[in-house]
């Protein structure tokens, strides 16, 4: 007896497009420029452009040593070490230019159960950021993504560009399931210049989870993780679901009869906090900033905690 | 089990409605909500395990169905009003007599460690378990003495309780009161029957009471007894038993200060015993003698000489190391008790024309252990203590013999002097100058006693008998000859000791064994004597003369009577005008007797009662076959509640299996 079953084309429940007093309302921007007041103070003193890439260049701080090879400045010969050591290797520095922001927003199936309040956050956290980004002068960019769909905001400059943001986040399509990996991959090929890339997305994806992000840090991106959690989703005994169900996938998939037990519920909740706990750890191992953004917590104060934490924006 | 509401009809519709209905709810049951979630993967990590469970989850599935037809038919049933027939039929009333004779202390057929009243007790219970909540019973224990332990009544509890208290007795049960007791209680009573538990080992009178029982020919005095039935349930088992069924002591008569002890053993059983026989005395072995016995044997062990200090005395029966438990049989018979009876004086009535002197004279020397008394020829017929007289010694020289004699023990001086036919041994020619020449000194008689170159002036040869002891001849003459025969009234046996001689015409009294002669004369009789007193066998009234006892009957009108230890407090007993009275003896063991008043007032004397019976002690079943209907069958189906109805039960267990399906469905256990 074959445990699962194909769904009967299981309908995920699709949240209307939220409307604009909804998503990005009065209230909504009165947060952005308090948001905006509060960054500038933390930021106050920074050069634009500052940003440091990981580019080796013409920059004033050292960054490494390599071999010399013919052709390279005979400048950037290190004599200390030719006369201590007798090899010939040449001084790389960093090299300073201006960083893009790219936020990508995962707009798959996942993201619009529980009447898309994953969506919606992670649409207004997006938002917030765009405003930051856009308010110090830093080029934005913007990507809705799924396997199935990918649109692209280009990257635009200037607070003014703000309503852009908007009437992308609000227009982009949504659906499709999850694929970070293939998502990622797709993000970095059409960036032609690396950047600071922050993916806000639930991850529920057990196989390209990581992947995705990695595959952006091997394009030379600074990946920034903001994973979005439902917390009835995380902990379902707090939805009241129990007894006997057939669980459907919402991006598609078999069908699966359970008899949902307390002890099946705390196992559930244990085994998504250790996914949880296993991303952190994953992007914590390769130096990519990783936040967890619950739905109960508003997000502007998910931003600013963002900012004090340090890593995102500076 | 009959139904008193709905019909099968009327219920099996409804059966079948309601189980479709269930079924119904069933299937919808089993119809799942299908919810939406964002990450089914993670799910399926959790749930993998419970994939392993999933058959025993449709099992439970099943289970929690069949748990609510189960529910279901226990409601039909509930309608169905279903009843025990016990509740439907006629109102009983059972007399449930159950013999707690000693013999029911034996061990039972094929039930290793119980005794035969345990499975009559079992019987019982199963009986009073069967009974109708209109059925109303009593129990009646049929010992040596008759109890009602569980008065008639409906509520089985209290007899179950009586039953729990009856424990076997000493003697043999009074089938015949308890019966008798039992048609007087169903008596007008509807559907009364009679129900005796019984191993068959029953005396004489209890089978005749019994089989008049079942016969249905009982006395007049009950209305309506004819209509009683009576039915037997027998429990009956080995019938191997070494019973002690005598046991005494009496002291010697010429030396009070020592005893004899007799105790008699029986093997009742049907193949060969052996046990050891230990006699007690106040708490010290003074004897012990192993027995063997065939089935059926019976023999008698006397102890000699023991010290007649000791008053109680008790006998045991004991195994031997590695012999069969079950040869003893039940415990009341294998112990008796005995004390050391008084010993009247020995009463001594010489006959004689007051020329013997030296007969008187060597009587005389004997007055410490008897009670001599002297009569003339003259009034030796109609004297009243030759009546009372245990010996009486005829010398009464050329005189004539009494006649008629005394019908007791007799000493004949020269029987035939006067004429041969006048005593019982008679005289066959006379003899002068007779010498003594062949003496008999084995016997007791003449133990110590020379009585060679005695002169005799004369003397009568005696005609003897087939029988007869020949103590001295001459010449091959019979003198002195010893006769045992019925006494003079025919019934009563008596010894004779005719001697053909008149010690006036010899030389024997100026010997010295003449006075050797006449104490071993005394002596012997006095042996002969019975001397041992029976003790009292148990029994609710046995009656005891006082005077035998040794207590002083003498203006006795009450006697103060103490059980054996431990010693309940006393109770007082009337002593009629003949002093007898009657004992309550129904525990084996020695009673204090205590007159209350009269010329004995505060003397006390010890009382043995033993079982002592061999009808108590054997165990065969002496009831043989019985009619058919007076056997009674296995007890009726034991109904599991006596006075409520069943389909409140019903409802009930109904409630119960909700309860446990609601508690354990909420805990996922029937999901």
């Amino acid at each position: 007896m074959a445990f699962w079953k194909r769904s009967e084309s299981p309908q995920p429940e699709r949240p209307a497009p939220a409307a604009a007093d909804d998503l990005f309302g009065e209230a909504f921007l009165a947060k952005l420029e308090l948001l905006q007041v509060i960054a500038r103070r933390l930021f106050r003193g920074k050069q634009r452009a500052e940003r440091k890439t990981r580019k080796v260049g013409n920059g004033l701080e050292f960054a490494d040593h390599r071999e010399y090879s013919p052709g390279d400045d005979i400048r950037n010969l290190d004599w200390g070490v030719l006369m201590r050591l007798e090899q010939t290797l040449v001084r790389l520095y960093e090299e300073d230019e201006d960083l893009p922001i790219r936020i990508a927003v995962d707009i798959s199936d996942s993201m619009s159960t529980s009447g898309g309040s994953k969506l919606r956050y992670a649409q207004q956290v997006a938002a917030a950021l765009a405003y930051v980004g856009l308010a110090n002068l830093d080029r934005v960019g913007l990507t809705c993504m799924s396997r199935k769909l990918h649109t692209t905001l280009p990257a635009v400059r200037g607070k003014g560009r703000i309503f852009r943001v908007f009437d992308f986040l609000r227009t982009a399509p949504r659906g499709g399931p999850t694929d970070m990996r293939a998502a990622c991959g797709r993000l970095a090929a059409e960036s032609a210049q690396p950047g600071l890339t922050v993916v806000l997305s639930d991850f529920y994806d057990l196989q390209g989870a990581f992947d995705g992000l990695n595959l952006l840090r091997f394009r030379k991106h600074e990946p920034v993780a903001i994973q979005v959690i439902d917390p009835r989703e995380a902990h379902p005994e707090l939805s009241g679901l129990r007894g006997d169900v057939t669980l459907v996938d919402v991006e598609g998939g078999d069908a699966r009869e359970v008899t949902l037990s307390p002890a099946a519920l705390r196992a559930y909740a244990d085994a998504h906090e250790k996914f949880c706990q296993a991303l952190a750890a994953s992007c914590r191992s390769r130096g990519i900033p990783y936040f967890r953004a619950e739905t109960s917590v508003p997000f502007d104060e998910l931003v600013l905690r963002m900012f004090r934490v340090g890593g995102l924006l500076r | 089990m009959t139904l008193s509401g709905w019909t099968w009809p009327e219920i099996l519709p409804v059966f079948a409605a309601g189980a479709a209905a269930i079924t119904a709810l069933y299937l919808l049951r089993m119809r799942r909500r299908q919810v939406v979630v964002p990450f089914a993967a993670l799910w399926q990590q959790v749930t993998r395990e419970s994939d392993t469970r999933r058959l025993w989850k449709k099992l439970r599935r099943l289970l929690s169905w069949l748990l609510q037809l189960v529910l279901l038919a226990l409601l039909c049933a509930a309608l169905g009003d279903p009843r025990p027939d016990s509740w439907l039929r006629d109102p009983q009333t059972v007399a449930i007599v159950v013999d707690r004779s000693a013999s029911v202390a034996g061990p039972a057929a094929g039930e290793p460690g119980l005794t035969r009243l345990d499975v009559l007790l079992r019987r019982a219970r199963a009986e009073l378990a069967g009974l109708g909540p209109t059925d109303r019973a009593l129990v009646i224990a049929a010992g040596a003495e008759v109890e009602v332990p569980g008065p008639l009544g409906r509520d089985a509890a209290p007899l179950l309780r009586a039953l729990d208290g009856i424990v076997p007795g000493p003697g043999e049960a009074d089938l015949g009161r308890a019966l008798a007791l039992a048609r007087a209680a169903l008596a007008g009573q509807a559907g009364g029957r009679i129900l005796v538990l019984t191993d068959g080992a029953l005396d004489e009178a209890a089978g005749d009471a019994l089989a008049t029982c079942i016969s249905g020919h009982v006395s007049s005095d009950s209305p309506d007894a004819a209509a009683i039935p009576c039915q037997v349930a027998r429990a009956g088992g080995p019938a191997d038993n070494l019973a002690l069924v005598a046991f005494a002591a009496r002291r010697y008569p010429g030396d009070r200060e020592r005893i004899e002890v007799l105790a008699e053993v029986h093997n009742l059983g049907d193949g060969p015993a052996s046990a050891v026989l230990e006699v007690q005395a106040d708490g010290l072995v003074v004897g012990r003698q192993a027995v063997q016995l065939g089935p059926g044997e019976r023999r008698r062990e006397v102890l000699r000489e023991l010290d007649a200090a000791r008053t109680r005395l008790v006998a045991n029966l004991s195994l031997e190391p590695g012999a069969d438990p079950q040869q003893l049989g039940p415990p009341d018979d294998d112990r008796a008790y005995a004390v050391v009876p008084p010993l009247p004086p020995f009463k001594v009535v010489l006959v004689t024309d007051g020329s013997d002197l030296f007969l008187e004279a060597a009587l005389l020397t004997l007055q410490e252990h008897i009670q001599l008394t002297g009569v003339g020829p003259a009034d030796a017929a109609s004297h009243p203590s030759l009546a009372e007289a245990d010996l009486v010694i005829i010398d009464v020289g050329d005189r004539p013999l009494p006649d008629p004699l005394p019908p007791g023990d007799l000493v004949i001086f020269d029987p035939a002097r006067v004429a041969p036919d006048a005593a019982p041994i008679r005289g066959a020619g006379e003899l002068v100058r007779p010498f003594l020449t062949e003496q008999h000194r084995e016997h007791p008689l003449l133990d110590g006693v020379v009585l060679k170159d005695v002169n005799l002036r004369r003397g009568t040869r005696l005609a003897t008998e087939p029988g007869d002891t020949v103590l001295v001849r001459s010449l091959g003459e019979p003198l002195v000859v010893l006769r045992h025969e019925l006494g003079g009234d025919g019934r009563r046996p008596r010894a004779v000791l005719a001697l053909g001689f008149d010690p006036r015409q010899t030389d024997l009294p100026l010997r010295t064994a003449f006075p050797i002669l006449v104490a071993n004369i005394i002596g012997y009789f006095e042996q002969a004597r019975p001397g041992f007193v029976a003790s009292v066998p148990v029994g609710p009234s046995r009656p005891v003369a006082a005077a035998e006892i040794g207590l002083g009957a003498q203006d006795l009108t009450q006697v103060e009577v103490r059980g054996p230890e431990p010693a309940d407090s006393p109770s007082t007993v009337p002593v009629d005008a003949t002093g007898v009275f009657r004992l309550r003896a129904m525990q084996p063991g020695i009673y204090r007797v205590r007159a209350v008043d009269g010329a004995a007032a505060g003397a006390e004397v010890l009382v043995a009662v033993n079982q002592a019976s061999v009808a108590a002690s054997d165990l065969h079943d002496r009831l043989g076959e019985l009619p058919p209907a007076a056997l009674a069958g296995e007890a009726a189906a034991p109904v599991p509640v006596r006075d409520e109805p069943l389909w409140a039960l019903l409802l009930l267990a109904a409630a119960l299996l909700i309860a446990i399906e609601w508690a354990t469905y909420h805990r996922r256990v029937t999901v």
